[in-house]
């Protein structure tokens, strides 16, 4: 989830599109991902902007175990520590699969009870101590511990992480648990800090310089500013990363990114949701756009617990006053696919239809509108351009049926005092991840547990940790669909855009991720750093 | 001497400086300045603790458990009483140590040292680049009223006001960065590293700073001027006395002009602060108002006082400037006979 640009500055960057304004050397692509005219060479320095309000923030500093905003610092972070397992996707987003990195494999054992993590041989942190099962089991015991939301939720056995010989972290569950790999690489268990350099220079000091052994070692870094990293000469993969040295930019959202990459400023701006600049990026060419396989597609949560959403018919209303084919068509330009389905088509276990699913007739909904004796909905949604302009549009559309809508956009605590309140109506959310049962994964939105779910429904319930436990792929995928039905033959919650923001570049950078797609496994695509490459400059 | 005397006395001795209205009034203002940053900081301190969703909940986010949420508040001490953090806060600052960041855990005061600096200097430029063109510009304007520069200028003005900073900042980013890469868009050079480079950095943010105030300050100005021309004894007199426009213009209107404006640059300066912290953002500057936005979003109480201090200690700095310069200008005030 994220906050954005302010209407007055999204309504300048829609006149400035309307005007066709910008500059600087067209080159490369519109639509798809770049190419490069040869090989990746070696050397040059890369400038990449992040949205201050979410991963150009990183208060706590970068210490995996003390940060509390890990989920969105995933690029600084996979910067710095590399990550036992990352997720890659051929170039155009597809066969996307959880591989090992700094891992050299891992199994499944005792019904996935079990999980054995087995380390390449030879790792050595930046400075120079072995990246052992040692050091990994130290550091899943304090990721474990971490206040961060980013900490794995394992069903731990008690002293349920150990080592078997130097290479080995063995973890033991005291239930099955068999989606943990997927969910690793968006959790704080993925960067394994050096142990070493923790305890010489103690934990404020090691938040503000970590060391570990990924791509690239920290020269200077200030807090939710600027980091600057340089290149490790030492990195376990021959001949990467390419670039000397990389800085992550602190920046005030997409419209000045846009003009800083214009400016050449900068070279890159992860995370892009604006979807003016969005389509005067892909339409004017100056700059390589990777739109990302959406895997995440928002959902209109309704609160079963309370009135008017206790009413299945109120809520089958909703379904039928719903058009989001309009919506994505009407405002962004089919941009973006629409799912059924809690996991968008970039994600795991998606499905294109699912049975039970009433979509859009409005004949339908005033008419159940009309049996309720009126239909009252207050809808809420976090302050964000995507978010706000389908809140409106919603609005709209429920009205045409009847329904009076009041909506409202809140701020991230206002929002966490709506649920924990429990009287709130309607939310407007995005739902999902990469693999369902991983992260803001479909538990977050449907599991009777969360304080963020409006759905009590042990049966849900029971197939969600099912799916999770079970290690078949195509096992779990019945049961997932299962899920998918039961959600929409109770008219739980309408699902819509699937959304994901998109990776700029300016012309003459390449790399997986940056300018090739690999599907958001939460927020972000994870761009792979050691691989990121420039052309030399003339 | 007593209270209120004039003072001619030259000598430069102790006593002559201590009894000085001028002295007397800067001692009184510093006095008077200690309760305001009190206030400023215990005003700061609970408003913040109004706002719903504390340091840990805003960190957390909305994926957080009611456990993770207690945890990180003891970690961060966030479970003490509002006051006895107040209180400890309070303790240190007196000393000089404006504590740590309950976020980052890294000392305050450095931090707050560093990015004042970047602040400081942006402010300063925006000072002299509006106040450096609207003096003359205004004066240009009330030699001649209603001729085609006042009517031009007038219009500048009114556009200028009408325009907000950040879509200033924006228009001056796509023309001067985008189209003619003159300026850059984004990011600060330290004064150490080069000072070209440094006055590079800061051109176009200084600019999107200063314009708004260098139109509020040329249509002020020059709407005093030109009553000040147009009724005031002692112009008709100066005229009366041989004295030529130009001279009367800037010797007598002018200076008697400039106590209203010394006046509207005091009070600017809470614009100016607000400015700032939309303007580093925009342009990616490590200044106290980027810092400020980003230790309110994560409800960082230590950071968010520190800063309210600094700003409040600025605000009564600035007025004193503004009263000591009033003392220079005007002989009445210099005198004590005000």
């Amino acid at each position: 989830m994220r906050r954005r640009m302010h209407l007055p500055a999204l309504l300048l960057a829609t006149a400035m599109v309307m005007a066709g304004c910008g500059g600087g050397a067209a080159t490369t692509a519109g639509d798809g991902p770049a190419e490069p005219s040869g090989p990746p060479q070696q050397g040059g320095e890369l400038t990449v902007l992040e949205d201050a309000a979410f991963a150009g923030g990183w208060p706590t500093g970068l210490d995996p175990a003390t940060n509390t905003t890990g989920g969105a610092n995933v690029p600084q972070m996979s910067a710095i520590y590399g990550g036992l397992f990352r997720l890659v996707a051929d170039d155009d987003g597809t066969n996307a699969r959880v591989e090992p990195h700094q891992a050299e494999s891992s199994s499944i054992e005792n019904d996935g009870r079990t999980i054995r993590i087995t380390l390449r041989e030879g790792l050595r942190f930046t400075d120079g101590t072995a990246f052992d099962a040692e050091a990994v089991a130290t550091n899943f015991r304090r990721a474990v511990d971490s206040p961060c939301t980013c900490s794995p939720n394992w069903p731990l056995a008690d002293g349920g992480i150990t080592t078997d010989g130097p290479l080995t972290v063995v973890l033991e569950f005291t239930r099955p648990y068999a989606a943990v790999i997927n969910a690793i690489p968006v959790t704080n268990v993925n960067w394994i800090a050096s142990p070493t350099a923790l305890a010489e220079k103690g934990e404020d000091a090691f938040a503000i310089e970590p060391v570990g052994a990924g791509p690239f070692t920290v020269v200077s870094n200030q807090l939710s500013s600027e980091l600057v990293l340089e290149r490790n000469p030492d990195y376990f993969k021959d001949g990467l990363p390419y670039l000397d040295r990389l800085t992550f930019q602190s920046i005030g959202g997409d419209q000045p990114a846009y003009q800083a990459l214009l400016a050449g400023q900068a070279q890159a701006y992860e995370g892009l949701t604006t979807t003016p600049l969005l389509e005067q990026a892909q339409s004017q060419g100056q700059l390589s756009v990777a739109v990302q396989p959406a895997t995440s597609p928002y959902v209109v949560q309704l609160n079963t617990e309370a009135a008017p959403f206790d009413d299945p018919r109120a809520r089958e209303a909703i379904y039928a006053a719903t058009d989001f084919d309009a919506i994505a068509q009407g405002l962004f330009g089919g941009q973006y696919p629409v799912s059924q389905s809690f996991t968008g088509p970039g994600g795991l276990f998606h499905t294109e239809e699912i049975p039970g699913y009433t979509g859009h007739d409005p004949e339908r909904a005033r008419q159940l509108v009309t049996e309720l004796g009126g239909l009252e909905v207050d809808l809420g949604t976090l302050g964000a351009y995507v978010a706000e302009q389908v809140m409106t549009a919603l609005q709209t559309q429920w009205q045409e049926a009847g329904i009076t809508v009041r909506t409202e956009t809140y701020e991230l605590s206002t929002l966490i005092q709506e649920f924990n309140g429990g009287s709130w109506h309607a939310m407007l959310q995005t739902a999902g991840s990469w693999d369902p049962a991983a992260g803001v994964g479909v538990n977050f939105r449907f599991d009777s547990n969360s304080p963020f779910s409006g759905v009590t429904d042990p049966e849900l319930d029971a197939l969600f940790d099912e799916a999770a436990a079970t290690v078949d792929p195509a096992e779990r995928q019945e049961l997932y669909d299962r899920a998918g039905e039961m959600i929409a033959e109770n008219h739980y919650a309408p699902f819509g855009l699937a959304f994901a923001p998109a990776n700029l570049a300016v012309p003459g950078v390449y790399g997986p991720g940056l300018t090739t797609q690999i599907p958001p496994i939460v927020v972000n695509t994870g761009v792979h750093w050691d691989e990121v490459w420039r052309e030399p400059q003339q | 001497m007593t209270a209120g005397a004039p003072v001619r006395d030259r000598s430069g001795g102790l006593t002559t400086l201590l009894g000085s209205p001028a002295l007397r009034m800067v001692g009184k203002r510093t006095l008077m300045a200690v309760p305001i940053v009190l206030g400023a900081s215990i005003l700061t301190f609970w408003v913040l603790s109004l706002i719903p969703g504390g340091a840990a909940q805003q960190l957390l986010g909305p994926e957080a458990t009611a456990e993770q949420i207690a945890a990180l508040e003891q970690r961060l001490g966030l479970d003490r009483s509002g006051p006895v953090r107040y209180l400890q806060w309070l303790g240190g600052a007196v000393t000089g140590d404006l504590g740590n960041s309950v976020i980052s855990g890294q000392p305050v005061t450095p931090v707050l040292a560093e990015r004042l600096a970047v602040t400081g200097q942006l402010v300063g430029m925006a000072f002299v680049l509006s106040l450096g063109l609207a003096i003359p510009v205004a004066l240009l304007a009330a030699y001649r009223p209603n001729r085609l520069f006042d009517r031009l200028s007038m219009l500048v003005s009114i556009t200028g006001l009408s325009v907000a900073n950040y879509v200033l900042a924006l228009l001056l980013v796509l023309l001067f960065a985008v189209q003619l890469s003159m300026f850059p868009a984004i990011g600060f050079v330290p004064l150490s590293e080069s000072v070209t480079g440094n006055l590079h950095s800061l051109a176009l943010p200084a600019v999107a700073i200063a314009f708004p105030l260098f139109c509020f300050y040329t249509r002020f100005l020059r709407g005093d001027l030109v009553d000040q021309l147009q009724g005031e004894d002692y112009i008709i007199t100066a005229r009366a006395k041989g004295v030529g426009p130009w001279r009367v213009l800037v010797r007598h209107a002018f200076r008697n002009s400039s106590f209203g404006l010394i006046t509207v640059v005091g009070l600017n300066l809470g614009t100016l602060i607000g400015a700032t912290v939309i303007i580093e953002q925009i342009f990616a500057l490590p200044g106290l108002g980027q810092l400020l936005l980003q230790a309110i979003n994560t409800r960082d109480f230590v950071v968010v006082q520190a800063c309210v201090v600094v700003f409040a200690v600025i605000a009564v700095l600035a007025n004193l400037l503004a009263d000591l310069l009033y003392a220079v200008l005007d002989p009445r005030i210099r005198y004590g006979s005000r």
